[in-house]
């Protein structure tokens, strides 16, 4: 694309008629990001390697500047999260409008990773909307002018630019200022008092964010995302190229009966490597020929940080035609080349002049049909930033982030305890505290209940698991509860794995006995190592009869595995089970390999493992996941999961694929219905109760759940039956909460044990919620699971549902202990994964009778 | 990139009824022109006197040469609002400058002596004077010249010839108590430094347009340099009170701090060590790779060839002399002295002793600390 082209595209997006849209319709707010924290956009000042002009016009009379602009659509918008706080689910649940909490199970001391900010009883905010006479589009101005006022120099204070917030009332409903710009011409200001708000209203507790924003700057943090990060005292894994900066998620936000400031512990990676020498390394390494291909593999996509400001860019394309030695033209009009304009602008020499330039499209903040406009980066001065893209499958980089970043209690607790006292005694952060008229209070504590553990129910044999997080041991020699004999399977294995795999047999054989499991010889088939070649044995063995495919894959490359599992999930619906031949290489880990593996195919074949005492006779428990297509955007997998008898042990499993970007389903009524008749047609009547997790929510559509899902559901149950219908329950489950909670034994603090459940003071008073520690974390600190629940015919007791939904935590079939959501919401998650990763399409419906994707 | 906002809050230059247009703008012009003369005078400390919006010293600041870098305006409000654009950003600890750099803004009057403000290479006053009544431009020369007394002082100002090609033929801002001609303003200056033992040069931006040469530049600049050095220098440090107030002040990340130049040190030397290690592993596999690899060279010279070449061939002159990587088992082995005459190790550690202290517990030596160790085949390399 040539310099004009892009000029172009930059005249376009700012002709002066979407300005003046903008303003006409400032109501007209689209999603939110939060109120802009005020001093946000000042270090954003010096210009770069914008490759388009500007008319003189637009520069005078209607200032192009795109932060102008936006200001004026900013003003009061609410953040998504807290936008899902106003919605109140609870009121209609008349079975917990007055008290929410459970009894049960024995107290334990909690301390929390929330601290309380007291605000005066009779506190209010002030909000002011401010015009400029003349008016200014330059939101920078417009800050500027209002701060350099004398007038309110000496008050707290928030602007966005348009409108204000005091803590103090000012004397006039409307006050008129008069400032005078830098160069000397007078603007009126004009400040008029729009509203008061009290310290609940969900605007202050956008305006304490932007407060304890300001004061996390104050402490030299930088802001990266939404959390902020001290450069002063990175973690460096040097032989890996990255540093990790600490840092801290912070949030102000009105839990159960108070104002509660939440702090955890974060970490952001950064990588000491510059996408050139990204690009030298892949160079050398990769083979010549494919090396632009492969170079754009592994870059498009990635997010880059500038050297020279502050800012990051998505890269979407490398123009290898373009050189540093190149011109482009400047916003003046005057061409200048990549390297002069760098030297000029930021004193830097580019030691390579032959690299390309990598392009990044602009988002258009704007929304308006223009062209999208381009920016030109130089790979040497743009960084790299998040982990490397084989990270996940490099076991020592992700042990070294892991060793770093996942603090136990004990010391995620001096974090914020050295957090907490710089609150109080940093100079800047208490008088900004101060002005506001806030206090920054004392860490909280709270009493959880641990509810009782869970007896594992065998075939026959009842077992009291010696611990909750892994029962593999207590559980070995004990039947299965029920498991079909293998009798026609096919092994497909490449020429080196043989003895491997006959090892494996055999050893699945001793396995499989005392499980109940009987496994005879498969049909062996030998084939050549590339995936092609296992699909063409697939293809040619695998007929209707036979009950189960196992390949035992020569490496990781994910396209054996994809393809295998396209082809046997849909196209030829047959259960199937890969395995790594390095994986069953494993001295002395054979054992526990092979159990593991025969649990699943157990599972696959369509048999049950084990059960856990449910008390309510006839229940259908559902789990439902959403999540993005890996490859295409605007795909999203939905994933239902629902028990259809009632000891909660066989599962009926379907995913769908949806075209569009909302995390909300669309399909819930067919699925139901579908669990319905599958249940009918094993138990001979309809469940009396339907309990549904949901998983896979995003910030923000809570309100969408409840006037778009739970209908959806409603609507499939009560047409099931003429008369008595099941009663219904839907529960939100999240897992990426901000609440941490920590045991206190003596001196020491210690994740707390499992089955801690706590429903007061974190939880919201406009919801039916609770937390509950269900998994162990053998490093770090454990991460509460969050659930909302958002619908609720069935009326159990706050406790019953709370021990319900531990024990649906015992029943997920590929791990041996105790996991952090109910079993069917990981049975979705898991199911959604699949789908998403690999097979990108639907799986045939003829394998949802079992757990095929385990 | 994103540059909108290089406008903004200067909007007013360029009101629409002015005919004349400069390209780039004049407030640009004069900026252009502080920073050439940093540029050719390397100055390690840096004043901007009115430093109002601290666009100025957001230019300077990348400049490497600077080592302190100083603002003073008398709106705080201004200074409070404006002062984060000078913080180091993230790329300044990742890649850290070569000298140290401190910022500090300072709320105050020109017209007040603080003994911070003494010693500076160079103090920039531009389009400030015009803003003081008679009484205050009296006090001024004394303050800045006789008492900061900085080694070099820029002043601009606006040039009143220039002003009959606007239309409007009253001052060019409400606030500006006079504007001068070249030769008021020539005047006012010579006497200055004669006053205070400086050498004066005039010169200006904002070339006035064909026809109308006679006028001068739109904006006057003087350039003051100090004649004698600085005997009583000594005698003035540090006596003065603190009169500013400080609105805000940062520093930024340099080699010269140890644990920066550790860092970079370390990473450099990763870097290098799996370098050569590549390389030996393609000398291994020589056989199988040759064709390919001798392709490679060529290929990738059609981007690259700017790093990998200059990097090779300056440093193997040194870097021949130097004992080369070798392998036992399957370990690989560098030595301290290859790795010192990379010359930008070599600039950053100056001997290998100082390099085995900077490696410290990062990096695995062998058993007498002469060579990095690390393994030969590193799955990462895959």
């Amino acid at each position: 694309m040539s310099g004009r082209a892009r000029g172009r595209a930059r005249g376009m997006a700012r002709s002066p008629v979407a300005t003046e849209v903008g303003r006409l319709f400032p109501s007209l707010r689209s999603s939110p990001p939060s109120i802009a924290l005020i001093d946000n956009e000042a270090s954003s000042s010096s210009d770069c390697a914008r490759t388009s002009r500007i008319s003189q016009k637009c520069k005078c009379g209607i200032s192009s500047s795109d932060s102008g602009c936006t200001s004026k659509e900013r003003g009061g918008k609410v953040r998504r999260d807290v936008m899902d706080l106003s919605v109140c689910t609870r009121e209609k649940l008349t079975h917990v409008r007055d008290c929410k909490t459970g009894s049960s199970g024995i107290p334990v001391k909690l301390v929390t990773n929330l601290f309380n900010l007291d605000v005066p009883q009779d506190w209010q905010l002030y909000q002011y909307h401010v015009t400029y006479s003349p008016d200014i589009e330059s939101r920078r101005l417009r800050i500027a002018l209002l701060y350099s006022h004398r007038e309110l120099s000496n008050k707290a204070k928030a602007f966005d630019g348009v409108i204000l917030f005091l803590s103090q009332k000012l004397e006039e409903k409307v006050t008129e200022l008069s400032s005078e710009t830098q160069r000397g011409k007078t603007v009126k200001m004009t400040i008029t008092l729009t509203r008061e708000l009290p310290a609940s209203s969900p605007v202050c507790i956008q305006v304490f964010n932007i407060i304890f924003k300001k004061i996390l700057k104050k402490l030299s943090m930088y802001q990266i995302g939404r959390n902020f990060y001290k450069p002063s005292e990175p973690v460096e894994i040097p032989q890996h190229k990255l540093s990790l900066w600490p840092g801290f998620a912070v949030s102000v936000s009105h839990f159960e009966s108070k104002l509660l400031l939440s702090a955890d512990v974060s970490y952001k990676i950064l990588r000491n490597e510059t996408v050139l020498e990204f690009m030298t390394d892949l160079c050398h390494k990769s083979s010549v020929s494919c090396f632009t291909q492969t170079c754009e593999k592994q870059l498009i996509g990635l997010i880059v940080l500038t050297r020279y400001n502050n800012k990051t860019y998505r890269i979407d394309d490398i123009d290898w035609s373009v050189k540093p030695t190149h011109t482009f033209r400047k916003r003046d009009g005057a061409e200048i080349t990549y390297v002069d304009y760098y030297k000029q602008q930021y004193d830097i020499t580019l030691s390579d002049l032959n690299q390309p330039v990598l392009v990044s499209l602009l988002k258009n903040k704007k929304n308006d049909n223009s062209e999208a406009q381009m920016a030109h980066l130089i790979p040497e001065l743009c960084f790299l930033t998040g982990m490397p893209g084989q990270a996940t499958s490099d076991f020592q980089l992700m042990k070294a982030v892991a060793k770093e970043t996942r603090l136990d209690p004990l010391v995620r607790q001096q974090h914020l305890a050295r957090l907490a006292d710089d609150f109080q005694r940093n100079k800047d952060a208490r008088f900004e505290l101060e002005t506001w008229g806030l206090h920054f209070g004392c860490q909280m504590s709270l009493t959880g209940r641990i509810a009782p553990a869970e007896k594992i129910i065998m075939q026959d044999h009842i077992c009291h698991p010696a611990s909750a997080a892994d029962w593999s041991k207590d559980i070995r020699t004990c039947k299965v509860l029920s498991a079909r004999s293998l009798n026609k399977w096919l092994v497909i294995c490449s020429n080196r794995a043989e003895s491997v795999t006959e090892n494996f047999l055999n050893c699945l054989r001793r396995v499989g006995s005392p499980m109940g499991f009987n496994v005879d010889h498969p049909k062996i088939i030998k084939v050549q190592e590339n995936p092609a070649a296992f699909i063409h044995a697939i293809q040619k063995y695998v007929k209707y009869e036979v009950q189960l495919v196992m390949c035992i894959l020569p490496s990781i490359q994910t396209s054996y595995y994809d393809s295998i599992k396209k082809y046997l999930s849909s196209d030829c619906p047959v259960p199937s089970q890969c395995v790594r031949a390095q994986t069953l290489n494993k001295q002395g880990m054979m054992l526990s390999v092979t159990t593991k593996i025969a649990m699943q195919m157990i599972c696959k074949l369509g048999g049950e493992l084990w059960a856990v005492e449910i008390p309510l006779k006839s229940l259908m428990v559902v789990g439902i996941n959403v999540c993005k297509d890996a490859f295409s955007q605007g795909t999203m997998v939905v994933g239902f999961v629902a028990s259809i008898n009632p000891r909660i042990t066989r599962w009926f499993s379907r995913c769908i694929l949806q075209r569009t970007t909302a995390h909300v389903a669309d399909c819930l009524k067919v699925f139901m219905i579908g669990a319905l008749n599958r249940w009918y047609r094993n138990n001979h009547g309809l469940p009396a109760r339907i309990i549904v997790y949901r998983d896979g929510v995003g910030d923000g559509q809570l309100q969408t759940l409840v006037d778009y899902e739970v209908p959806q559901l409603l609507s499939s149950v009560t047409e099931a039956s003429s008369n008595t219908s099941p009663t219904l329950s839907v529960i939100v489950v999240r897992k990426k909460g901000m609440p941490r909670f920590l045991a206190e034994t003596g001196r020491n603090l210690q994740n707390p044990p499992l089955g801690t459940v706590v429903d007061s003071e974190a939880t919201r008073p406009k919801w039916y919620d609770f937390y509950l520690i269900s998994q162990v974390a053998c490093r770090g600190t454990v991460n509460p699971t969050y659930y909302n629940v958002i619908y609720d015919d069935n009326g159990l007791k706050p406790d019953h549902m709370q021990r319900l939904t531990f024990k649906l935590c015992h029943l997920y079939y590929n791990w041996m202990g105790l996991i952090s959501i109910p079993a069917p919401c990981q049975y979705a998650r898991k199911l959604t994964f699949l789908v998403a990763q690999s097979l990108h399409k639907e799986p045939s419906l003829e394998l949802a009778n079992s757990l095929f994707y385990l | 990139m994103e540059c909108s906002s290089v406008v903004d809050g200067n909007v007013e230059e360029v009101p629409s009824k002015k005919v004349i247009k400069f390209n780039p703008p004049l407030y640009k012009q004069r900026y252009q022109f502080v920073k050439n003369l940093v540029e050719q005078h390397q100055p390690k400390k840096v004043a901007d006197l009115g430093c109002g919006d601290v666009c100025l010293l957001a230019i300077l600041k990348y400049q490497k040469c600077i080592e302190e870098l100083v603002g003073v305006d008398i709106n705080e409000g201004r200074l409070k609002w404006n002062g984060s654009r000078l913080s180091p950003c993230v790329g300044d600890h990742l890649d850290p400058r070569e000298l140290d750099l401190a910022i500090t803004l300072y709320h105050g009057s020109v017209l007040e002596k603080d003994c911070r403000l003494l010693g500076f290479d160079l103090a920039a006053c531009i389009e400030l004077i015009e803003h003081f009544d008679s009484e205050d431009l009296a006090k001024f020369p004394e303050v800045v010249f006789g008492y900061m007394s900085p080694a070099m002082i820029v002043i601009s100002t606006p040039n009143s010839e220039f002003n009959s090609l606007f239309p409007c033929a009253v001052f060019r801002d409400s606030d500006h108590k006079f504007e001068w001609s070249r030769m008021q303003f020539q005047t006012w200056a010579l006497d200055v430094a004669s006053r205070y033992n400086y050498s004066v040069e005039f010169t200006g931006v904002g070339e006035p347009p064909t026809g109308a040469e006679d006028v001068g530049y739109c904006t006057q600049i003087g350039v003051f340099r100090k004649k004698a050095e600085a005997a009583e220098m000594a005698v003035l440090e540090h006596h003065g009170e603190h009169v500013y107030e400080v609105v805000y002040t940062t520093s930024y990340p340099s080699l010269q701090q140890i644990n920066y130049r550790r860092r970079v040190v370390i990473y450099l030397v990763y870097r290098e060590v799996s370098r050569l290690r590549r390389k030996y592993q393609v000398s291994l596999r020589q056989d199988e790779l040759e064709a390919e690899f001798v392709a490679s060279g060529n290929q990738t010279g059609k981007f690259t060839s700017g790093l990998p070449v200059p990097v090779l061939t300056e440093d193997d002159k040194a870097m021949e002399m130097a004992p080369q990587p070798f392998c036992i088992e399957d370990k690989f082995y560098v030595p301290l002295q290859r790795i010192i005459a990379y010359p930008r190790l070599g600039h950053l550690c100056g001997n290998v002793e100082k390099l085995r202290e900077f490696l410290g517990d990062m990096i695995e030596l062998n058993c007498d600390g002469s060579a990095v160790k690390v393994d030969l085949n590193d799955c990462s390399d895959f």
